[in-house]
């Protein structure tokens, strides 16, 4: 039986596109546990490579700085975001729009403008470039996210649901405890965890707004290249993959291990039923 | 607080009215949405504000629970000024028409919420929970998420949860309109029985003429900000006071009468073909048959152009020289006592 409307060509299209997509990625994770130097030639298996990188004090101390940005960013951001969100939805005043718009410049603004703003406005206020004015600008441009994620789930929650709780003796606080957090969680989480993989692989920002050393991951491996392509920058690139990786599908996983039926990818794109 | 209010919510207490609005209006900016509201609901009364979107049905139900405040005027709950008490120290609960059901909660603990904020002790919980969701006839869904219910079971759920707090009045917005006609018809002759059953003051806000008359004990029927009538369905349906409450209930013909005035007659109170004596008479021609089931609408234009509605009951006993055709020529006449002047 030929099925006429699943035209053949169109899968094989997926198909290209899938190979296109993840041909790069598998090469970097192969040569990453290439026994040799060679870059082009895969001459057995071992982790020479993984040594090197943990063994490798600053290669350590930038990795250790980028999870302690990215863990950092990823809870200020979300109770900031969060907060944000809230006052956005249910504080209803005639600024409600401008903000609501203002909120979504971070997200559509050129990061090498972002980053150079940050530069420019650190070194006038007299703040040394560190791992802390990293955090700063981190912090700054992942709050939207938090925002559009934890917004779409309030608006979809709706405020008779709030009404109901006070309506039933609970206080405002408990109110936001005992219904609105609960409600939220799914979406708090997944946001945070996006803003997690967001900082921890952030390049541009971070070459901004780094400071001597220690440098976060991406900023070091950069500083690396310049000086010729080393099989290291494969250990480097796999070992943040998982990383990514895994935060992302803590994201998309952790809604459902909470015993609600939406997944994460529903909440993230904000698209889950009231 | 006046002291003349406060001595006379107390000296009335023993027969206090459930709820007293004194001249309570609500502004949003520039519109008002309430205008200097009076108004009394009588304890174990099932009372409903009936109008069209916007008339302020809801924002005057939405003050009472304490979820709106008045920008002017006085609201007691059971003799109590009650203004300025939030609505978590109010003693009455809302059925909302999203049902509003916590769904990170399951039924048992929905309906238990209340109860826990109150910090009434476990045992007496568990049978009260058991008791309301048995008096809305969910027994057995206790450990159900709302997610898996229907619209007419998150409903039942949404009423025990509300109920279960024994509140002085149940304030329910429109609690029915999110469900399909025959279920809503079920759910009215329910709830009415609930009402009875537990004797509780209900404030019923709907547009649906029909549901009002249903079930209400009284009914004020209201358009921008004002209530234009209020009485038991009968003197609302019988004896409307205004074109605006003659045309919102039911079926009316409206004539012009004397003097600006216009003349309004039910559907069911004209006679077509054979009069009786002393009835006032006019003829016409029909226009229109419209077929309903248990009765058949015809549409008759007079000489002047006016067009009346009047219902042939299809029972098994209806005359057969009661059916009329288009283009036919009939009398057609109504009891004096049937017709009602409007100015």
């Amino acid at each position: 039986m030929r099925a006429f409307d699943r035209p053949r060509f169109l899968r094989v299209f997926v198909w290209i596109f899938f190979v296109f997509l993840f041909a790069p990625i598998v090469l970097v994770i192969l040569f990453s546990f290439n026994s040799s130097r060679s870059l082009q030639q895969f001459d057995g298996f071992s982790l020479r490579w993984y040594e090197t990188f943990f063994e490798s004090e600053s290669l350590r101390d930038s990795l250790i700085a980028s999870i302690q940005i990215a863990l950092i960013t990823m809870v200020v951001a979300t109770i900031l975001g969060t907060m944000l969100a809230y006052g956005l939805v249910r504080a209803r005043t005639r600024w409600s729009d401008t903000a609501n718009v203002l909120m979504l410049i971070p997200l559509v603004t050129p990061e090498i403008v972002a980053g150079a703003s940050a530069l420019l406005l650190f070194t006038q206020v007299g703040l040394q470039l560190s791992l802390t004015t990293i955090v700063l600008a981190h912090i700054t441009f992942s709050i939207s996210y938090v925002t559009v994620v934890v917004r779409a789930r309030l608006a979809a929650l709706g405020r008779q649901v709030e009404d109901a709780s006070m309506d039933l003796g609970a206080t405002r606080w408990q109110t936001f405890r005992l219904v609105t957090l609960p409600a939220l969680w799914p979406a708090i989480i997944a946001a945070g965890l996006l803003c997690f993989a967001l900082s921890f692989d952030d390049f541009v920002l971070s070459f901004f707004t780094t400071g001597e050393s220690p440098q976060p991951l991406p900023v070091r491996i950069w500083t690396q290249i310049r000086f010729g392509v080393r099989p290291t920058i494969n250990a480097i690139g796999t070992f943040m993959l998982v990383i990514s990786t895994l935060s992302i599908g803590l994201a998309l996983l952790l809604p459902r291990l909470l015993g609600r039926r939406e997944s994460g990818l529903k909440v993230l794109l904000g698209r889950e039923g009231a | 607080m006046t002291s003349a209010n406060t001595n006379r919510a107390h000296s009335a207490e023993p027969s206090a009215s459930a709820i007293r609005f004194e001249g309570v209006t609500k502004t949003f900016g520039d519109f008002e949405a309430v205008k200097e509201l009076d108004l009394e609901i009588d304890k174990g009364e099932f009372f409903s504000l009936l109008g069209p979107s916007g008339c302020g049905k809801t924002t005057t139900l939405r003050m009472v629970a304490g979820f709106e405040l008045p920008s002017t005027g006085r609201i007691f709950l059971d003799g109590e000024p009650v203004e300025t008490v939030p609505p978590y120290k109010r003693n009455v609960n809302t059925v909302f028409q999203s049902y509003a059901l916590f769904e990170h909660l399951n039924i048992a603990d929905n309906v238990a919420f209340g109860l826990k904020r109150r910090k009434v002790a476990k045992d007496e919980i568990r049978t009260r929970v058991a008791e309301a969701l048995e008096l809305v006839e969910m027994t057995g869904r206790e450990k159900s998420r709302p997610t898996e219910l229907s619209g007419g079971q998150k409903q039942r759920v949404a009423l025990a949860r509300a109920l279960v707090n024994r509140p002085a009045v149940l304030l329910l917005d429109e609690p029915l309109g999110a469900l399909d006609l025959k279920l809503r018809k079920q759910m009215q002759v329910e709830l009415k029985g609930i009402q009875r059953e537990v004797g509780i003051t209900f404030l019923y806000v709907t547009h649906d003429q029909e549901e009002a008359l249903a079930m209400s004990d009284r009914i004020a029927v209201m358009e921008g900000g004002e209530i234009r009538q209020c009485g038991s369905p009968e003197e609302i349906y019988e004896q409307p006071t205004g074109p605006f409450v003659a045309g919102f209930i039911g079926v009316s013909n409206l004539l012009p009468g004397d003097d600006g005035s216009q003349i309004s007659v039910r559907p069911e109170k004209i006679w077509l073909g054979t009069l009786e004596n002393g009835m006032t008479a006019m003829e016409g021609t029909v226009v229109e048959r419209v077929y309903v089931g248990t009765t058949t609408q015809v549409i008759v234009e007079l000489e002047s152009g006016v067009r009346l509605v009047a219902l042939e009951q299809n029972t098994a006993s209806a005359r057969a020289d009661d059916r009329w055709e288009i283009g036919e020529r009939v009398k057609l006449g109504w009891h004096p006592e049937h017709a009602r002047e409007l100015r």
